[in-house]
This record gives C-alpha cells, sequence and structure tokens, in this order.
C-alpha cells in the first residue's frame, strides 16, 4: 500500500452536535465526539443501531446542519452550507413528484450550481450519459409514482452523479428495497462508484445503512456507532479485495467481519427493539 | 356501418340501462310537477313548459345571456384579485412563522365573517355597481385561496427542499422550482372552492345591490332575478335563472377539475 501524504478528502474533528427537543425541551445530545478522517476514493460505511446519530453525521457533512462543537473539513476546507461537491441521495430518495425521470435526473444540471457555463446541448447530453449508466432508458418520461423501487433508487443515483460531486453521501439508500433487488443493485453501486479504476480516479462515498453485511460488502472501513450519546464505537478496515462480486459473500472472511461487526453492535440492537435485556451469550457460539 | 363487433352491443346495453336509472327519478318528478301546476290553475305558477318558454324568451332578448356574462365577468376579476392576494400572502404565511404569527389572528377573525355581511359598507364605500360586487367576490374567494395555500405551503416535503439546497440551486429557484410546484395541487384545489363560493356570493350580492340601486341598475343575474322578484313578478323567470345559476356553477366545477388534471399529469 502506498502511503498517503496527502490531506483527507475529509475530516471530523471532535464533532458534537445538541439539540433542544421539540416536545420535551430537553437538551439531548445526537453524536459527541467524533473524529474520522476518509481518504480520497475510500467507500465507508456507516453502521449502528437507531438513534446512533448515523443520519445526522451525514447531514453535518452536508452541510444541512452545523456542529454545536469541532469542526468538519472537506479538501482542508471548512462546512457551512451545503454544496453541489458533497452529493446527497436520501433515504426516501426525495425526488420532485411533478417531474419526469430525465427532468428529475436533470433538476441540479438545470437549476443547480452543477449546471453553470454548461450549455443546453451540454447538459442534455449528460443527462442522457446518466439516465444510460443506470438503465433507465425508455423510462425518461416516466413520473416518479409510475416506477418500482428499484427505478426510483436508480434515478436517485442518476441525479446524484449527474451534478458531479466529490463526495457521494447516501443514506440507506437501498433501505426500501426488496433483498433480491438489493443484492442486485450493491453490485451496481460498486460498478458506478468506479470498482475498477484505480483509487484515484474514484469518488468518495460515505454510505449509511443498517445492514452490516451490505456494510462489509461495499466497504473499503466500516464505521460502528453506538447509542447514548451517539459515537464511534470502532472502525473496522474490510481486507476483501475489489472487485466484488456475488462470490465475495460466500468467502470465510465475508462472514469473519459481519460476525466481528455484529458482535460490536448486538447488545445495543436487543436493547432497543426494548426490554429484553443483554443479548443471551450464548447465541453467539450456538450460531457459530 | 356494415356489421357490429360482438362487445359493443353489450356495452351499449349497458350504457342505455345506466342511462335509464340515472333519469328516471328527475323525469318523475318534472313530471308530477308539471301535473300539479296545470291542476293548480294559476296561469303563472311555474311549470316545466312555461319555464321553458320562459327560458327562450329570456336568451332571444339576449337579456339573460349579456347577464350570465356580466356577472361571470364580475367573478374573474374577483377571483383574479383574490388569487393574486391569497397566494402571495399564503406563501408568505405558509413559508414564513413570523409573518404567520403576525397575520394569523386578523385572517381568522375575518374568517368567519360572512361575505353578505361585507354588502352596506361596500355599496356605501363603492356605490350599486361593479365595483361593490367585485369586492365582496374577492372577498369571499380569497379565504379557500389562502388557506388552501398556507397549507400546501406549509406543508411541502422537507425532503425535497433539503435535496435542492444539496444541488446547490439558490432559495429563490428552491420557491419557483420546488416550494410552488409542490403546493400546486393545494392552490389548485383552494381555487376550485374560492371560484365556487365567488359564483354564490356574486349572486347574492347582485340581489343586495339590486334592491338598493332600485330596478336592477347594477346587472347581471342576480339583479335580473331581483327584477323579476320585486317588479314584474314572474315565477318562472326565477326559476330559469335559478337554474343558470346551478349549471354555471357546475360548469365551473368542472372546469377547474379539468385544468387540474392538465396542470398536474402526475397525479393520476
Amino acid at each position: 500500500m502506498k502511503l498517503q501524504t496527502t490531506a483527507p478528502k475529509l475530516r471530523l474533528q471532535n464533532v458534537s452536535k445538541q439539540f433542544i427537543a421539540p416536545r420535551t425541551g430537553q437538551l439531548t445530545t445526537a453524536v459527541t465526539a467524533v473524529d474520522l478522517e476518509i481518504q480520497s476514493g475510500e467507500f465507508v460505511c456507516v453502521v449502528g443501531p437507531s438513534g446512533c446519530g448515523k443520519s445526522t453525521v451525514l447531514n453535518l457533512i452536508a452541510g444541512l446542519d452545523t456542529p454545536t462543537s469541532g469542526s468538519i473539513e472537506a479538501n482542508g476546507q471548512s462546512i457551512r452550507r451545503p454544496g453541489a461537491d458533497r452529493g446527497v441521495m436520501f433515504q426516501d430518495y426525495a425526488l420532485m413528484p411533478w417531474q419526469t425521470v430525465y427532468d428529475n435526473i436533470g433538476f441540479g444540471l438545470r437549476y443547480g450550481t452543477p449546471g453553470e457555463g454548461l450549455t443546453p446541448t451540454e447538459r442534455e447530453t449528460r443527462i442522457r450519459h446518466f439516465v444510460d449508466l443506470v438503465g433507465l432508458n425508455g423510462a425518461e418520461k416516466k413520473y416518479p409514482h409510475q416506477l418500482s423501487g428499484g427505478m426510483r433508487q436508480r434515478v436517485a443515483l442518476a441525479r446524484l452523479l449527474a451534478n458531479g460531486p466529490d463526495i457521494l453521501l447516501m443514506d440507506e439508500p437501498l433501505g426500501a428495497l426488496d433483498a433480491q433487488t438489493r443484492l442486485i443493485l450493491q453490485v451496481e453501486l460498486l460498478r458506478i462508484w468506479g470498482e475498477t479504476a484505480p483509487q484515484s480516479q474514484r469518488k468518495t462515498a460515505i454510505f449509511i445503512t443498517h445492514d452490516i453485511e451490505e456494510a462489509v460488502f461495499l466497504a473499503d472501513r466500516v464505521v460502528v456507532m453506538s447509542t447514548h450519546p451517539g459515537r464511534v464505537k470502532a472502525v473496522i478496515p474490510v481486507d476483501l479485495p475489489r472487485p466484488r462480486s456475488e462470490h465475495t459473500r460466500a468467502e470465510p472472511r465475508f462472514g469473519e467481519l459481519a460476525e466481528q461487526i455484529w458482535a460490536l453492535i448486538r447488545d445495543e440492537a436487543y436493547r432497543a427493539i426494548g426490554g429484553l435485556g443483554a443479548a443471551p451469550q450464548a447465541t453467539n457460539e450456538a450460531v457459530a | 356501418m356494415s356489421t357490429m363487433s360482438l362487445p359493443v352491443a353489450p356495452v351499449r346495453r349497458l350504457r342505455r340501462a345506466w342511462l335509464m336509472q340515472i333519469t328516471l327519478v328527475p323525469l318523475v318528478l318534472l313530471g308530477v310537477w308539471e301535473v300539479w301546476a296545470v291542476l293548480a290553475g294559476d296561469s303563472h305558477a311555474p311549470a316545466p313548459t312555461r319555464v321553458i318558454e320562459s327560458f327562450i324568451e329570456l336568451v332571444a332578448q339576449g337579456g339573460l345571456i349579456g347577464a350570465t356574462v356580466e356577472s361571470l365577468g364580475r367573478v374573474v376579476s374577483g377571483f383574479a384579485v383574490a388569487l393574486v392576494l391569497g397566494v402571495v400572502l399564503g406563501i408568505l404565511m405558509g413559508s414564513n412563522r413570523w409573518v404567520r404569527n403576525l397575520l394569523d389572528p386578523i385572517v381568522e377573525s375575518f374568517r368567519p365573517v360572512a361575505p353578505m355581511a361585507l354588502l352596506p359598507l361596500a355599496i356605501l364605500w363603492l356605490g350599486a355597481g361593479t365595483p361593490a360586487a367585485v369586492s365582496i367576490v374577492a372577498y369571499a374567494a380569497f379565504f379557500p385561496l389562502l388557506i388552501n395555500t398556507v397549507h400546501g405551503v406549509s406543508r411541502v416535503d422537507r425532503k425535497l427542499v433539503l435535496a435542492a439546497r444539496t444541488m446547490g440551486v439558490p432559495r429563490w429557484r428552491i420557491l419557483t422550482k420546488v416550494v410552488l410546484p409542490a403546493s400546486l395541487p393545494a392552490v389548485l384545489l383552494g381555487s376550485r372552492l374560492a371560484m365556487g363560493v365567488a359564483w354564490t356570493a356574486i349572486v347574492a350580492a347582485e340581489l343586495g345591490v339590486g334592491a338598493k340601486s332600485g330596478g336592477g341598475g347594477s346587472g347581471g343575474i342576480g339583479a335580473m332575478m331581483f327584477v323579476f322578484y320585486a317588479y314584474n313578478v314572474d315565477l318562472n323567470a326565477i326559476v330559469v335563472c335559478m337554474i343558470v345559476v346551478g349549471v354555471v356553477a357546475l360548469l365551473i366545477d368542472r372546469l377547474f377539475r379539468f385544468a387540474e388534471h392538465r396542470l398536474m399529469p402526475w397525479r393520476t
């Protein structure tokens, strides 16, 4: 491995976010003391039980929210507001219901900063390119409500990529899909991210999921978060070779990593589903 | 036409049965009404045949169509004023809590005041003519437009606004390209409701304005009804006016539903 001498793409230093809960008026800590450095071209997955502040971290990096303390830098520059250099793919896709597939993909190029300096023809060519890339030819004139979950997800991905962001921020983008579609789109996502390209040409990706196997399959590193208050519990490097395929899931190392991550969050996951107390110790051994 | 394909005949038969079912009760009622009017022996009692005669007469004179067009013109002007005011204020109140807190008490205290309650003031200030009638219509149409716009704007999916911000879309464009289209269904619903109350209000306002101006100087279908009621008592003509008012209301509603369909192709 070559030595990383350049500054990290993203740097979170001692980041905390507190807010006043609207109902109770209580001061609540969403995340605390988050330290994280992400290199250019890295694919990082964030897992953790619900309420661990995964989405908060993503919103802070996106600039949709500001940290109570600590600093967040992208390319050495402090993040203060949203910018098209950090593209976000939302959990429920946030597609404009009144726009066709084609217009949704071109939304940022038409109305936002990514389209600045482009002629209309260049814009069209770019939109076309991403329609093709995610395989939506023939569906350009459809409205989001006419599409399946998998197709909507492709539209959101195409829109994200069409804006040419430096950093991809994805908040459980595959969460709403059925299990089979998910597996297919995971492979596709890696292809589009640039798995076969050298790291210098890949995008930097931060991907939130609650699915441990999905995290292991996709990531270079898995950030494991924990609740009360939300914080980073561990960062697990994933040493599975790329490009990854269906066979990756059958490798013993894949299972080991998933097991290791599950061990880190199982106690909290059991507690989260309510009143069951700690996870039974025997389960782990019995399954193994 | 040559041979008929098989499925067409049953479809036609079904349609004919449906037509008979929905027209049966109205036809029977019309028949009963006609018989009752003839038996009553009063030559002025409204009966379906006399209403039709009266209708033909009123159309031939040109008075009925002229009055309807005049009323519609007032409705459209009043509605236009209400549309601009209601949508602009609605966007401000729906997107800014500060503005909403400032204006909400005023809106809520005027809302229950019936448009007709403003008629005396409108006539005293604006005279017994078009301006008074238009201002009553604008007042009546304003509230459904405002309230639906506020509702629509404040309920815009926040994720869509956030998504636009992450794509580097400037704030004023978020207003025109996200907030406005997202609240269009609510604005159009408000428009349809507003147009309905506007038409109701114009008839009532013209009746009232007509009473004041004496002899229907204000024009419009409401004033026409007033003349048939107060001067040359003609029940058949009044019934004609009532039917015209109802049919126009129905047409307006259909027109707005059609527009909703055309303006929002993304909604099935």
